[in-house]
């Protein structure tokens, strides 16, 4: 489990610094729109599941979580 | 040593108990409202919006998001080590936990005095209105965590602890919550509007 946990913080880490390279990157806009906040649903989830210890949980929250962090970002993207 | 054991199967058991999950969600959603009204304004005035963006500096919130990051996994080592009876471990990064949060709040500090000192005061611009409110409203988030994890810290502490293992993760759940609201306002803020 410790390992688990290095692994996940170490994977946050990089998507943490690939957020910072791609919006430097200059990008076609949409694009950037859709990987950044697309990188920040895969932290997101990262952080539900193996910090909060979600996916032990019952599938209902699994749901739950993820669906709220889907429905923001695909709305941001939809919406910029 | 002995493990205690949850029924974490049960929907009404998730990790934390549901009353805390609950409070995470409403909290969710009042930011993910507010995410979602700033990128609807930003559509009126993507120039101005623009132009306020880039007075941020995007090295501060990417340190912060370090931070908070780093802090959530000495809370999620500092969780397992208490689920073994390991007191001294599970102090040690609860203690760990505490730090990353108030270097969360003295660089948040930092960049709010310089905002100030620019004269990016709520007023200056609808973005920095958002700026403010939401970044303020996550920092209060932080504050509290900062103060449920110190109550936590001498809870576990005493000779005789009465800290249950539910009351452990649902202060967990309370922190980590702090990385999921920043998750989301970071890259909104300092790297796509």
């Amino acid at each position: 489990m410790k390992d688990k946990n290095t692994l996940t913080i170490l994977i946050l880490f990089v998507l943490t610094i690939a957020s910072a390279v791609v919006s430097n990157l200059g990008a076609n806009w949409n694009w950037l729109v859709f990987i950044l906040m697309g990188l920040s649903a895969l932290k997101f989830i990262l952080v539900v599941f193996e910090f909060m210890e979600i996916k032990k949980a019952n599938s209902f929250w699994k749901f739950l979580t993820v669906s709220y962090v889907l429905t923001i970002v695909l709305t941001v993207v939809l919406i910029l | 040593m002995e493990t205690q054991k949850i029924d974490y199967k049960n929907i009404f058991y998730p990790p934390g108990g549901i009353l805390i999950w609950i409070v995470i969600f409403l909290e969710l959603i009042t930011f993910g409202i507010a995410i979602v009204a700033l990128a609807l304004f930003s559509k009126d005035d993507p120039e101005g919006f623009h132009a306020s963006r880039l007075l941020l500096n995007p090295t501060f919130g990417a340190i912060n998001t370090i931070f908070l990051l780093t802090s959530g996994y000495f809370m999620a080592t500092s969780l397992k080590h208490f689920k073994t009876n390991n007191r001294s471990k599970a102090s040690l990064f609860l203690k760990l936990t505490i730090l990353g949060g108030l270097f969360f709040i003295t660089l948040k500090s930092i960049e709010y005095y310089q905002k100030i000192e620019h004269g990016l005061d709520m007023d200056y611009s609808t973005f920095f209105n958002f700026y403010w409110l939401l970044t303020g409203f996550h920092v209060v988030h932080v504050l509290v965590g900062i103060v449920i994890l110190i109550i936590l810290y001498f809870g576990i502490n005493k000779k005789e602890s009465k800290t249950e293992l539910e009351d452990f993760e649902a202060s967990t759940a309370f922190w980590h919550m702090c990385d999921l609201i920043w998750l989301l306002l970071f890259p909104m803020l300092y790297l796509i509007l």
